[in-house]
C-alpha cells in the first residue's frame, strides 16, 4: 500500500542500516581467529621435522611458523597499545593540570614520530639485542605514537561531546561525569585505537625476520621463511607463507579500520 | 511590446509536466502533479526533509535518484540543475572549473568563459576585490561560493534554471540578497527558475509563485503562524540578572609570548523576568549562543556576573581549589540548586545524549540528581510524564538515543529538560535540526509547556519573526553585542537598527539591505562592527562603537545614525 505520511513520534524505527566498515572488520576478526586457531593447532597436522624442513607440508609449515609471529605481534601490539593509550591519557592530564601548551607538546611529539620511518629501529634492535622481550619492547615502542596520537584526538573529540554538557547542566559533579559517561563512552575508542598497533607491529616485525634480524630462527616467523624461501628460489615454501602473511595483515588492517570507524556516526 | 507578447504566446512553456509521478518503492513523492513555469517565471516548491523535492528537480533534469521511479510526462527545455550543497570539486581551482561548465554548454575558451563569469559576479553583487578564480572552492566562503555557482549559471544563461536548497546553510540577510539577485536575473533574462527548498528558507520571498510538497502533491503553501498559540501573560519580577557578562577563549601566545584571547561576548546585560520570553536574535558570529551558554554557567562567562535568585553563579559554578573541602559537595554554593531551576535545551539534542545510555537511565540520572526528593520508584512515573508532556510515548524512555529520529531527540531533550520542574529554560536553536511541519510541532510543545508551567524562556535564533512571534522582548546581537532591544511587537514592526530592520526583511522574504558578509571574529572592524555592510554607515562609524541608548522607554539602539535616512 502506497505509504504517504511520515511515522508517528515514538514510531519504532526501521533497523539501522551497517556502518561502513563493521563488515570488513568483522571479516577480518574471522579470518584472523581462524589463523590463531589453525597456526595453534599447526602441530596436530605436521610431523617433528615440518618445523625444519622447507620440503615438508608447506601448508603445516608455513602454520608453525605462523605461531611465532602471531604471537610476538599480540604481545608487542599490547605493549604498543597500552603505551600510545598512556601516551594519549598523559598528554590528557597534563592538558588539566598544567594547562593546554603541555598537552599540545606531548601529543605533538607523537603526531611527529607517527609520520617517522620508526619500522627501521626494528631490524635495528633484532641486530644489536638479544633478548625477544626487548625487541618486543622496541617494536611496541614503534607502533605507540600513532596509538597515542589516535587515542588523543578520540580523547579530545569526547571531552568536548554535547552530552558531557548535558550531564553537568543536571547538576553532576565532575567526578560522577567522568565515571557515568566519560569512561564507559572512552572504551571502545580507545580500544580501537590500541588495536591499531597490531597491524604496525606485524609488519615491523615481518620485516625484521625478512632481512634475518627479526625474531630467533628457532621460533619461526613468517617474515624469516618467506626471505629464507626467496633466497633458496623455492616457490612451493614461498607462498603459503606469503599468503597466510599477507592474510593476516589485511585481517589486523581491517579490525582496526572496523573498530575505529565502528564507533563513529555515519 | 505586442510583438513580444505574441512570440512569447508563440513559444511553449519551457517547463511543463503532465500528471508526473514519483514513486520509491511503495511511496508515492509526487502524485500527478501538473507544473507550468513560463520564461521569466520564478517558482519556488517548499517541503520539509525527505518530501521529495530533490527528486522532482532530478526527474525535471533528466537525473532520476537511484530507486526513484517516473510515471506521466515532463518537458524541460535546454536546463541547467545547481545541485543540493552546490556540488563544486573542493580542491580544483574555480577557474578550470568554470571554464569546464560554460566551456561544455557554450563551446567557449578559458578567457571568454571567465569573462562571462565576471559579468555573472557582476550581478551576483560581487565586487571584484573578492574575485579570486585562482583558489579552489573550498578555500572560499559560503556566501562566495554561493555567488559563483549563481554566476556560474548566469553564464551559461539556461533557458530553464533548477536550484535544490540555494544558499541553504548561509545566514538569511546574505542567502536573501543572494536569491534576490538570481531572482531579479531570472525575470530580466527571460529564465524559468525553480527554486527548491525548506520551507523555512525563504525561498517564498523572492519568488512569484509558491506550492509547497505536502503529501506527496504540489499545493499552495499554507501562510505561517504569525501570532502566538495563546495570548502572552504579562511576566512578573526579574529573577535572572545578567551584569557585563565577557566571555573570552585564549588563543595561542604572540611571537613575544604574550598572553593572546579573543573576545567574543561583550559586557552584556540582561534582566530576565517570571514568565518571561526573551529571543537572542542574531546570525553566525553574533555570540547569542555563547551567551545562552553563559547565563548557564556551561561554562561560566569570563567576565561579569549572572544572578539568579539573589545567587552568584559564576562563583558557585567556578572550580574549586585544590584541597577545597567543597570540591565533592553536591550542592556546592546552591548549584545543583541553580541548575534544578536553570534547564537547557541544546542545538543537537541527539548529541547531547548518551549513546551508552537509555533515554531512562539518563532521565534517571537527572532525577537522581537534581530531584532527590522524588523517591526512586517514582522516578518512573515522573519520567513516562514527562515525556507525554513533550509529546513522546512513554515507550520512549527504553529506547536508546542512536534510535531516535531528529524530531524525537529534540522532543526528548524538552522532556529532560522539564524533569526537574525548573523555572527557566535557555534554548540555543533548540529546533534548527528540524524542517516544516516537525519545526512547527516542537515550537508549539515547547510553548504549551512554557504557558503551562509559567516558564521563563531565553530563546537564541537566527529566525527573526518565528523568534518573536511568541516572545514578550527581543535582544538583537551583533558580534557579541547588543544591538537593539525592545518588546517584540516593536521589533516585529518598526525595528530601528540597520541590521534589526535586515533581518526582519530577510524574515518576510523581502530584499535586506546590508550587502556584502558578516567580518570573521577575527578580523572585525575598528567601530561599528556592521559599518561595512551598513546602508546608513559614515566616516564617524569607524570611530566609535555606539553604545546602547534608550531612543523611547524600553526601546534601546546601538547606532549612530539610527535616526538617519538611509539616502541622507
Amino acid at each position: 500500500m502506497a505509504e504517504y505520511d511520515q511515522p508517528p513520534l515514538s514510531h519504532p524505527v526501521p533497523p539501522e542500516t551497517p556502518r561502513a566498515g563493521f563488515a570488513r572488520g568483522l571479516s577480518g576478526a574471522a579470518i584472523l581467529a581462524a589463523l590463531v586457531l589453525a597456526c595453534a593447532a599447526a602441530p596436530l597436522m605436521a610431523d617433528g621435522s615440518a618445523v625444519h624442513r622447507l620440503d615438508a607440508d608447506p601448508v603445516a609449515a608455513a602454520l608453525l611458523d605462523g605461531r611465532g609471529s602471531l604471537s610476538f605481534a599480540l604481545l608487542a601490539a599490547v605493549l604498543g597499545g597500552l603505551l600510545g593509550i598512556g601516551w594519549a591519557l598523559l598528554a590528557g592530564m597534563l592538558g588539566t593540570l598544567a594547562g593546554n601548551r603541555a598537552e599540545r607538546r606531548t601529543i605533538a611529539a607523537a603526531q611527529r614520530m607517527a609520520g617517522w620511518p620508526l619500522a627501521l629501529l626494528v631490524p635495528l634492535a633484532g641486530g644489536l639485542m638479544g633478548p625477544v622481550w626487548l625487541l618486543a619492547l622496541v617494536t611496541a615502542l614503534t607502533a605507540a605514537p600513532a596509538v597515542a596520537a589516535l587515542a588523543h584526538a578520540e580523547l579530545s573529540s569526547l571531552m568536548r561531546a554535547e552530552f558531557l554538557t548535558a550531564a553537568r547542566a543536571a547538576g553532576l559533579p565532575e567526578s560522577e561525569v567522568v565515571r557515568r559517561h566519560l569512561i564507559p563512552n572512552l572504551t571502545r575508542p580507545l580500544l580501537a585505537a590500541g588495536v591499531l598497533a597490531l597491524p604496525r607491529v606485524l609488519a615491523a616485525e615481518s620485516f625484521a625476520s625478512l632481512l634475518g634480524l627479526g625474531l630467533p630462527p628457532a621460533l619461526g616467523s613468517w617474515g624469516a621463511s618467506v626471505g629464507l624461501a626467496a633466497r633458496l628460489g623455492d616457490p612451493v615454501a614461498f607462498v603459503p607463507r606469503a599468503l597466510l602473511l599477507a592474510l593476516a595483515l589485511w585481517a589486523a588492517c581491517a579490525i582496526a579500520d572496523g573498530m575505529a570507524t565502528g564507533h563513529r556516526k555515519p | 511590446m505586442k510583438n513580444a507578447s505574441v512570440l512569447g504566446a508563440a513559444k511553449p512553456a519551457p517547463v511543463e509536466t503532465e500528471a508526473l509521478t514519483l514513486m520509491l518503492g511503495d511511496r508515492v513523492l509526487l502524485d500527478r502533479a501538473t507544473l507550468l513555469v513560463e520564461r521569466g517565471q520564478v517558482l519556488a516548491i517548499t517541503g520539509g526533509a525527505g518530501s521529495g523535492k530533490t527528486a522532482l528537480l532530478g526527474a525535471l533534469a533528466g537525473q532520476l535518484p537511484a530507486g526513484v521511479d517516473m510515471a506521466g510526462s515532463a518537458r524541460i527545455d535546454g536546463h541547467l540543475l545547481i545541485a543540493q550543497g552546490g556540488r563544486l570539486a573542493p580542491r580544483r581551482p574555480l577557474a578550470l572549473q568554470v571554464a569546464e561548465v560554460v566551456g561544455h554548454h557554450l563551446g567557449l575558451d578559458l578567457r571568454s568563459s571567465l569573462r562571462r563569469m565576471a559579468d555573472g559576479l557582476d550581478r551576483m553583487g560581487v565586487p571584484a576585490a573578492a574575485r579570486r578564480f585562482d583558489l579552489p572552492p573550498e578555500q572560499l566562503p559560503e556566501q562566495l561560493r554561493w555567488a559563483c555557482l549563481f554566476a556560474m549559471a548566469v553564464a551559461v544563461g539556461p533557458a530553464v534554471l533548477l536550484a535544490d536548497a540555494p544558499a541553504a546553510g548561509l545566514d538569511p540577510t546574505v542567502r536573501l540578497r543572494l536569491l534576490h539577485r538570481l531572482a531579479d536575473w531570472a525575470r530580466a533574462d527571460g529564465v524559468a527558475l525553480i527554486l527548491a527548498g525548506r520551507p523555512e528558507d525563504g525561498l517564498a520571498g523572492p519568488a512569484d509563485r509558491v506550492l509547497a510538497l505536502r503529501r506527496a502533491r504540489l499545493l499552495p503553501a499554507n501562510p505561517a503562524r504569525t501570532e502566538p498559540l495563546t495570548p502572552l501573560e504579562p511576566p512578573g519580577t526579574a529573577r535572572l540578572h545578567a551584569r557585563g557578562v565577557g566571555m573570552s577563549y585564549p588563543l595561542a601566545p604572540g611571537p613575544r609570548g604574550e598572553a593572546r584571547s579573543l573576545a567574543v561576548l561583550h559586557g552584556i546585560d540582561l534582566d530576565l523576568r517570571t514568565g518571561e520570553t526573551l529571543v537572542l536574535l542574531g546570525e553566525t558570529g553574533s555570540a547569542k549562543a555563547t551567551l545562552a551558554r553563559s547565563l548557564l554557567c556551561l561554562p561560566p562567562p569570563t567576565a561579569g556576573a549572572v544572578v539568579w535568585m539573589g545567587r552568584d553563579l559564576m562563583a558557585t559554578a567556578a572550580p574549586s581549589a585544590a584541597g577545597d573541602a567543597r570540591g565533592d559537595d553536591p550542592d556546592r554554593g546552591g548549584l545543583r540548586r541553580a541548575r534544578r531551576d536553570l534547564q537547557p535545551l541544546f542545538p543537537d539534542p541527539a548529541a547531547s545524549f548518551d549513546p551508552a545510555m537509555t533515554l531512562g537511565a539518563q532521565f534517571g540520572l537527572v532525577l537522581e540528581s537534581l530531584r532527590p526528593d522524588i523517591a526512586a520508584d517514582r522516578r518512573d512515573h515522573r519520567i513516562d510524564e514527562a515525556l507525554e508532556e513533550a509529546g513522546l510515548r512513554p515507550e520512549a524512555a527504553l529506547r536508546w538515543p542512536s534510535a531516535l529520529s531528529v524530531a524525537e531527540a529534540a522532543h526528548a531533550g524538552l522532556a529532560r529538560a522539564i524533569l526537574s520542574e525548573p523555572r527557566v529554560l535557555v534554548a540555543d536553536e533548540p529546533a534548527s535540526r528540524l524542517s516544516a511541519e516537525e519545526r512547527e510541532t516542537f515550537l508549539d510543545t515547547l510553548m504549551a509547556v512554557r504557558d503551562r508551567r509559567r516558564l521563563s524562556l531565553v530563546l537564541a535564533t537566527e529566525r527573526y519573526d518565528e523568534g518573536l512571534r511568541d516572545a514578550h522582548r527581543g535582544v538583537v546581537m551583533l558580534a557579541g553585542r547588543v544591538v537593539e532591544s525592545a518588546d517584540a511587537g516593536t521589533l516585529r514592526t518598526a525595528p530601528l537598527h540597520p541590521y534589526s530592520r535586515a533581518m526582519l526583511a530577510a524574515a518576510q522574504g523581502e530584499r535586506p539591505a546590508l550587502e556584502g558578509d558578516a567580518p570573521s571574529a577575527f578580523a572585525q572592524p575598528a567601530g561599528c562592527p556592521l559599518r561595512r555592510r551598513c546602508p546608513l554607515a559614515r566616516e564617524f562609524c569607524a570611530q566609535a562603537i555606539p553604545t546602547l541608548e534608550e531612543v523611547a522607554p524600553g526601546h534601546h539602539v546601538a547606532c549612530h545614525y539610527w535616526d538617519t535616512p538611509a539616502d541622507g
